[in-house]
């Protein structure tokens, strides 16, 4: 489990305004404002999607935009970088799965 | 349709903005939704009690920028192309401009290891930049894979914080990545010399009974590592593999001679997150965009588009600023931003004076992120020269 860093030794303490969001339906809170990514994890999420081919579990990993590992879905709009997103009251956050197999098919992801 | 647009929002983007926007109409823009590129993670002490805060001097920049410059953020660049004038495609729209400045910084390098793609892992810049502007922590406890200037500052800023670091080691021997102890010791080495306050004092302290490059130097470097400043480095030990099922649980380390041969048993580290960290490279997609000819300098951190001393590239009123130039500190891009305006500006006396500024701070400079770094810029110029002997 991770933890915000409310008192910095060297930045100072931090307060927060929280506001609610939606993560694959349930509802968790983050900072107004900060990045996806952060909010995620400040409330232990670290697994952002599955990997479209094998389904394994992908977080985020430059966390500047470069990189493209924490694609995720926000308010039906698919593959949007978690790292660039601020945090929106009300939003919409989905993790992004395994996609069907073009010759086997596979409904059950969809 | 703008006099100058800058792309990054960085320390380099937003210095020349400043000059800029005195007299000009200047658009920056930002892929990011926060002005300050990686400034805003920054935070090291130069001297005893003086620190650099990056997330201040992104502040003060940003406000003495605001309203001034239009700054557009979350907005990304897809292409750029020239015909008189500059034309740049981004998520927002499609701008013009007469001058165009690529301050668009650097990227961090990996080096791939089994395991590396677990949630958990990240690179260094991802830990900083949750760690001092996010302000959430990317795990308790972690490891640090690559030795170099980024990770032992970015270790140190961790600490600030309590999140444990088990451990600062190389990566395991591949394709890519070849470093070996001696290197990681050079590095080590190399930054006590030029440390700001505390840094890396063990250097020294091991050049005490030999000195520093001498070969039995590394042979007496300790096998499970050393203690400086709080950060448990090792360069005699490597981290092969990082384990876990969902995300990181443990990674594996093997210790190595000081050639970097395995030696003895593999050993697990229990931690909950790792950072890869194998320095930075330029980010010039841009200049390839417009077909700018690059040149590889390893002091310069890979592909930088051919330029000047004073920004300028081969094609006309298109400057470079900040790391794409050349990985150095956030001053340096600052200086570089600051030259790239008085240029456009045509402002010659202003010019030469924050040239004289930037050689300085490179002399000077607390961090340095290559040993070769000044002899990189002169060949970079001096192949500038010959080009210009070329056109004449």
């Amino acid at each position: 489990m991770t933890e915000r860093i409310l008192n910095h030794k060297i930045l100072g303490a931090i307060r927060h305004e929280f506001v609610p969001f939606k993560w694959n339906g349930e509802t968790i809170y983050g900072v107004e404002g900060e990045s996806l990514t952060a909010a995620l994890l400040a409330n232990g999420i670290r697994t952002l999607r599955t990997h479209e081919k094998d389904g394994k579990p992908r977080g985020l990993y430059c966390n500047i935009g470069h990189c493209s590992e924490c694609r995720v879905t926000i308010g039906g709009e698919k593959n949007q970088r978690a790292c660039l997103t601020p945090v929106k009251e009300g939003m919409s956050v989905k993790q992004q799965t395994e996609l069907p197999h073009l010759v086997k098919g596979d409904d059950s992801h969809v | 349709m703008f006099d100058t647009i800058i792309i990054g929002a960085g320390p380099a983007g937003l210095s020349a903005a400043k000059i800029l926007q005195e007299s000009q109409k200047v658009l920056v823009l930002d892929e990011y939704f926060h002005a300050g590129g990686r400034l805003l993670g920054q935070l090291y002490e130069e001297e005893k009690g003086r620190w650099w805060n990056g997330l201040e001097i992104a502040r003060r920049l940003i406000m003495e920028t605001e309203g001034k410059s239009e700054i557009r953020l979350s907005t990304s660049v897809y292409n750029v192309e020239l015909d008189d004038i500059y034309t740049v495609y981004t998520t927002a729209g499609v701008f013009k401009s007469r001058s165009l400045i690529i301050a668009t910084g650097a990227r961090e390098k990996s080096t791939p290891l089994p395991g590396w793609d677990l949630p958990g892992v990240m690179t260094v810049g991802a830990a900083q930049v949750l760690t001092n502007f996010s302000r959430v922590k990317p795990g308790n406890k972690g490891v640090i894979i690559g030795i170099n200037p980024l990770s032992m500052v970015i270790a140190m800023e961790l600490g600030y914080t309590d999140i444990e670091v088990a451990k600062i080691c190389l990566p395991p021997k591949n394709k890519i990545n070849d470093q070996t102890p001696k290197d990681a010791f050079e590095t080590l080495v190399s930054l006590g010399n030029s440390a700001p306050s505390k840094f890396i004092s063990f250097g020294t302290r091991v050049a005490g009974r030999v000195k520093p490059l001498h070969p039995a130097a590394l042979k007496l470097f300790p096998k499970g590592g050393v203690k400086a400043m709080g950060l448990p480095i090792s360069i005699k030990e490597k981290i092969i593999r990082i384990n876990g099922t969902e995300k990181v649980e443990s990674v594996t380390m093997q210790k190595t001679d000081s050639k970097g041969r395995p030696v003895g048993r593999k050993r697990e580290i229990q931690c909950d997150f790792v950072c890869i960290s194998d320095g930075l490279a330029p980010l010039s997609e841009i200049g390839s965009l417009l077909d700018l000819r690059h040149v590889y300098s390893e002091p310069l951190g890979g592909y930088v588009p051919l330029h000047s001393e004073m920004m300028e590239t081969e094609l006309p009123d298109l400057y470079v600023a900040g790391n794409v130039t050349g990985i150095e500190n956030a001053k340096v891009a600052m200086y570089q931003g600051q030259l790239a305006a008085h240029r456009i500006l045509g402002d010659e006396e202003a010019a030469i004076c924050t040239l004289a500024s930037i050689n300085n701070e490179r002399k000077n400079a607390k961090v340095k992120f290559h040993k070769d770094l000044i002899h990189g810029r002169e060949t970079v110029e001096a192949m500038w020269k010959d080009l210009g002997k070329e056109n004449v």
